[in-house]
């Protein structure tokens, strides 16, 4: 096959996913507003259409990581594609989070007379800035510094170095995440307390959201590095991986100058 | 196999030894040496365990601080927004909170 290929490029085989994760996509929506009105068998055919999706997704990233390690098919002109794909997939996630930053915005800089004409509303108690808030901006940025070392690392050829620097993003991630949860657990207000809480809630799970992304994200890498499946040469699901973080940890100042900080004096 | 390895040799050599090939380059990349790679990789390694000190001296002040109390507001219209149940029952996923 490879043999009498005369080109770089990566003709891909028939595939079962693209389909199969449409499928699981239309029951989770379904199920989805199902549940949210709760008609009977929401809940079922909400779980199934996530465990349908989850599905798809291992296989199709286990055919393509076996498309670039074993068939040997990622050559330098094919690794381009995943990597613009890449770029302007964080670029839709910037707009998408720049939305719910902008709406916190809108609702705060001139309150509405519903709410007492001033921000935070009357009655909602907000969280001091200087405590968790201010740590949970330090840790992801530190651990931005450790994909970086894993970065270098991985690009000296140091492979056990990197293993244990994306052992300290996983863990600096895990970190976080367990105190944004300590952090929502005493919060004063919640996501049904006027539209503070709307806002608040929205835009920093949806982050919260991204962190756990990103963590799983970075777990992989650490097991493929582990594995040896990325080089010196060849690593952009690695790459992937860093920038994805370090999109999190930058779109973390946002909140925490905007909404915590500024939103909450 | 074996002789497709020993043509591409050959056409290597042909060619003139192992010229860099630019298209071997990586995209995206400074191309720094493996040398500046792994100072660069000891001076972030440095920075990360900054972090970490800081991010643990400040958790060791935050947690020990204990959890801030807030008196109940008065019941706005704004507050507490019901307008029907959740699929899971009658309250929020993070409502359920220590009254002490």
């Amino acid at each position: 096959m490879i043999e009498s290929q005369r080109h770089s490029y990566h003709l891909v085989d028939p595939s079962p996913w693209p389909i199969s994760g449409s499928l699981g996509a239309l029951a989770t929506t379904v199920g989805g507003v199902m549940y949210m009105h709760s008609f009977q068998g929401g809940a079922t055919l909400l779980s199934l259409g996530l465990i349908f999706i989850l599905y798809t997704m291992f296989v199709w990233w286990r055919d393509v990581l076996r498309e670039s390690t074993l068939e040997g098919h990622h050559t330098k002109v094919v690794q381009l594609g995943p990597r613009y794909g890449f770029i302007l997939f964080i670029v839709s996630e910037v707009m998408f989070l720049f939305a719910l930053f902008r709406a916190s915005s809108h609702s705060s800089l001139a309150p509405t007379v519903e709410i007492g004409g001033i921000w935070p509303p009357k009655g909602i108690a907000v969280l001091d800035p200087r405590e968790i808030p201010f740590l949970n901006t330090l840790i992801p940025l530190s651990s931005g510094a450790a994909v970086t070392w894993a970065h270098h690392a991985i690009l000296a050829g140091k492979e056990k170095r990197a293993v244990y620097a994306l052992v300290a993003t996983v863990s600096l991630a895990l970190v976080f995440t367990a105190f944004q949860g300590m952090e929502y657990y005493q919060a004063p207000s919640t996501i049904s307390d006027s539209i503070y809480g709307s806002t608040f809630f929205l835009a920093t799970g949806f982050h919260g959201f991204h962190v756990i992304i990103g963590t799983l994200f970075s777990i992989i890498c650490g097991i493929r590095q582990y594995l040896g499946h990325l080089t010196k040469e060849h690593h952009v699901g690695f790459e992937a991986a860093a920038w994805y973080w370090h999109f999190v940890d930058v779109v973390r100042l946002f909140p925490f100058v905007s909404i915590y900080w500024w939103g909450g004096i | 196999m074996a002789s497709a390895i020993l043509r591409s040799s050959l056409r290597t050599a042909l060619r003139g030894g192992s010229r860099p090939n630019p298209a071997s380059k990586r995209s995206f990349s400074s191309g720094a040496s493996a040398e500046e790679e792994a100072r660069e990789a000891a001076k972030w390694e440095k920075i990360t365990y900054a972090g970490i000190a800081g991010c643990t001296i400040l958790a060791v002040v935050n947690l020990s601080k204990g959890h801030p109390h807030f008196d109940e507001p008065p019941p706005y219209p704004y507050l507490h927004i019901r307008n029907k149940e959740f699929p899971w029952g009658p309250d929020g996923l993070f409502e359920v909170k220590e009254h002490h």
